[in-house]
């Protein structure tokens, strides 16, 4: 077994010369670094933090925003082995087939492949997120043994199921780092490096191939590694673009930014709170709606969803939405009440009002983007500036779901809803944000329309792949890690048919 | 004599009834509220509670810019037609004619219905 190397202990001045480097330790480059374990290729993963975290380390994640509201950069994410699932939720559910398809209402939209190109990738995924079976949608054969599904008679919102990472009990979604430490180890031909920070992708003079890629320690030390072959980003969304941006000494526009995408198309799902009130005219409610439930071996829970017919036909973005709490009605929700359940003929008796939760899809938008700041790191890195922006539509098109939910619970006398959120600043007053990163290295076939292409191969930039969240041209609902896991298996079997 | 003092007590007693059933209906015809007369009445009927869902109306004439009661009131007798309220409702909300009282998503002529019973109590 290997031990990781802290590469504060590499001599000033060394020159590595893997065949492939794997820049970053968070999921995706860990499971890259798992699923290319069997092959000969020699390869070095350059994680920027420890084992723990370690605020100097995570200062480097400091960034500004300007435009809307949002998280502070270094609040989003966290920099030590294992990335940010040291501190994720452990939502799990694959993309749908609309996800990536182009859609003539949608601007950017579609992706280069559909969702048949990563749903051979999913069972691994999951099994690397301890998600337990695959069920999903087939949850659904199963929970009428704990509780009924909601009668939501026809329409466009359905019941539709999350389920989590080995969230059993007290223990917690699983930690790619601690979980995956020892596997990494036993890997004969890979050499992890910790407290690594790649500072530069140092392009070769014909600015098609990565030559080298420099390394730096927050203790001052210095080296370079020398892929033979490929060097695949794995961080997240904002660092990829960050170290695209900066490393511009051959090209001034930065690495793979011939066509100024480099940054642009940032997105997350904006969580606004108390969206609605949802009232049950039974007050009965099944506890898989509410709570994390195990279920056929898996923990799940029910969520309500746009159908994908529903977002086709009606020309709305993504959205989940999840029931949360028992809260109390006014004196008008209790006269709306009275009145719509006389007027229906139903008996309100025991009705019971939930405020609803939910993440939201945006849309793609060039202008939402990372610059690079005048400012920089304790590495002397140029920080990350966030421009940010948010559509009313973003928000009109979840309106516009949630009231096709209380269409369709008064057409099945199940109970009614009411929209608690209407303008911006009520959109806007306590949003909150999932923190999924998305869509600075957008992917698309077209290298002016897309920074990699559909193998996450750099347009331009032969052995340069980047693999993660960060390459979604549209992002759907659901939550990244499994389709980012997905994609990044996707990927190591394109490199080891690459370099067989 | 026995056959008329039982007689006497069934006409007593009868007539003691007649009295009390008449000032029953009296009394709860005057201790029900009163609202003024308007020309949409027999919709109103219709409503379960006239004040509260008034409350709801106005809630729903805060979306409304022009709201014309009368033809309002025309078109709304005419989709409830002799349909039961209930069957009038589920089809709004089949048809997706839904309207909004501060953010409840209501049948829209159940919506109109409280328009209207606020217009009355205006």
């Amino acid at each position: 077994m290997s031990a990781f190397i802290d590469a504060r202990t590499v001599p000033e001045g060394t020159v590595l010369q893997p065949d492939l480097a794997i820049v970053g330790g968070g999921p995706v480059g860990i499971s890259l670094a798992l699923a290319l374990a069997n092959t000969p290729l020699h390869v070095v993963l350059l994680e920027s933090g420890g084992m723990a975290f370690d605020a100097k380390t995570q200062a480097l994640y400091e960034g500004s925003t300007v435009g809307a509201p949002y998280l502070t950069l270094e609040a989003t994410r966290l920099r030590y082995l294992g990335g940010s699932t040291n501190h994720w939720g452990g939502w799990c559910r694959p993309m749908d087939d609309i996800d990536f398809e182009e859609r003539n209402w949608l601007p950017h939209s579609g992706w280069p492949f559909g969702r048949k190109e990563i749903e051979r990738y999913y069972p691994h995924a999951q099994s690397l997120c301890e998600a337990g079976p695959f069920l999903y949608e087939e949850a659904g054969k199963w929970a009428p043994s704990i509780g009924p599904i909601l009668p939501l008679g026809d329409g466009g919102v359905t019941t539709r199921w999350f389920q989590f990472s080995k969230m059993r009990g007290s223990v917690l979604p699983t930690h790619f780092g601690d979980r995956y430490a020892d596997d990494l180890r036993r890997i004969a031909r890979l050499a992890t490096y910790l407290h690594a920070n790649v500072t530069r992708l140092g392009l070769d003079a014909t600015a098609t191939r990565i030559d080298e890629l420099d390394v730096a320690t927050l203790s001052g030390r210095k080296f370079k590694v020398k892929p033979k072959k490929t060097t695949v980003l794995a961080m997240g969304a904002i660092e990829i673009a960050r170290l695209m941006l900066a490393s511009n000494d051959v090209m001034p526009a930065g690495v793979g930014n011939a066509h100024d995408l480099v940054g642009r198309f940032f997105a997350d799902h904006p969580i606004p709170r108390n969206t609605a009130t949802l009232v049950l005219f039974d007050g009965k409610l099944a506890p898989f709606y509410q709570n994390n439930t195990d279920l056929h071996g898996a923990i799940v829970r029910a969520g309500l969803f746009p159908s994908e017919e529903y977002r086709r036909s009606h020309a709305v973005m993504g959205s989940s939405t999840t029931i949360e709490n028992k809260t109390e009605l006014d004196e008008l929700g209790k006269a709306a009440l009275a009145a719509t359940a006389a007027a229906l003929g139903v008996d309100a008796g025991n009705a019971v009002a939930y405020s609803l939760g939910c993440g939201m899809e945006i849309t793609p938008d060039p202008d939402r983007r990372f610059t690079l700041d005048t400012e920089r790191d304790a590495l002397g890195m140029p920080k990350p500036k966030l421009h940010m922006r948010l559509a009313d539509t973003d928000f009109a098109h979840f309106r516009e779901t949630l009231k096709e939910l209380g269409r369709q619970l008064l057409a099945s006398r199940t109970g009614m809803l009411r929209l608690n959120l209407r303008d911006r600043s009520e959109w806007l007053d306590g949003l909150d944000w999932a923190s999924h990163h998305m869509g600075t290295t957008r992917m698309h076939v077209d290298p002016r329309k897309g920074v990699v292409d559909a193998n996450l191969q750099v347009h331009g930039v032969a052995n340069l792949f980047v693999a993660g969240s960060s390459v979604y041209p549209t992002y759907g609902a659901a939550n990244p890690t499994l389709n980012l896991l997905a994609l990044a298996l996707r990927l190591a079997d394109h490199l080891k048919g690459l370099h067989r | 004599m026995k056959d008329l003092f039982t007689r006497r007590r069934i006409v007593i007693g009868a007539g003691g009834a007649v009295v009390l059933a008449a000032a029953a209906f009296e009394g709860g015809r005057l201790l029900r509220k009163r609202y003024a007369p308007s020309p949409y009445d027999d919709l109103l009927a219709l409503l379960n509670d006239r004040d509260a869902d008034a409350q709801i109306g106005e809630a729903v004439l805060a979306d409304i810019d022009d709201f014309d009661a009368k033809s309002v009131s025309a078109s709304v007798r005419e989709r409830i037609g002799k349909r039961p309220l209930a069957q009038v409702m589920l089809e709004d909300a089949s048809d997706g004619r839904l309207a909004e009282a501060s953010g409840w998503v209501m049948p829209e002529t159940l919506a109109l219905l409280c328009a209207l019973a606020a217009k009355a109590a205006a």
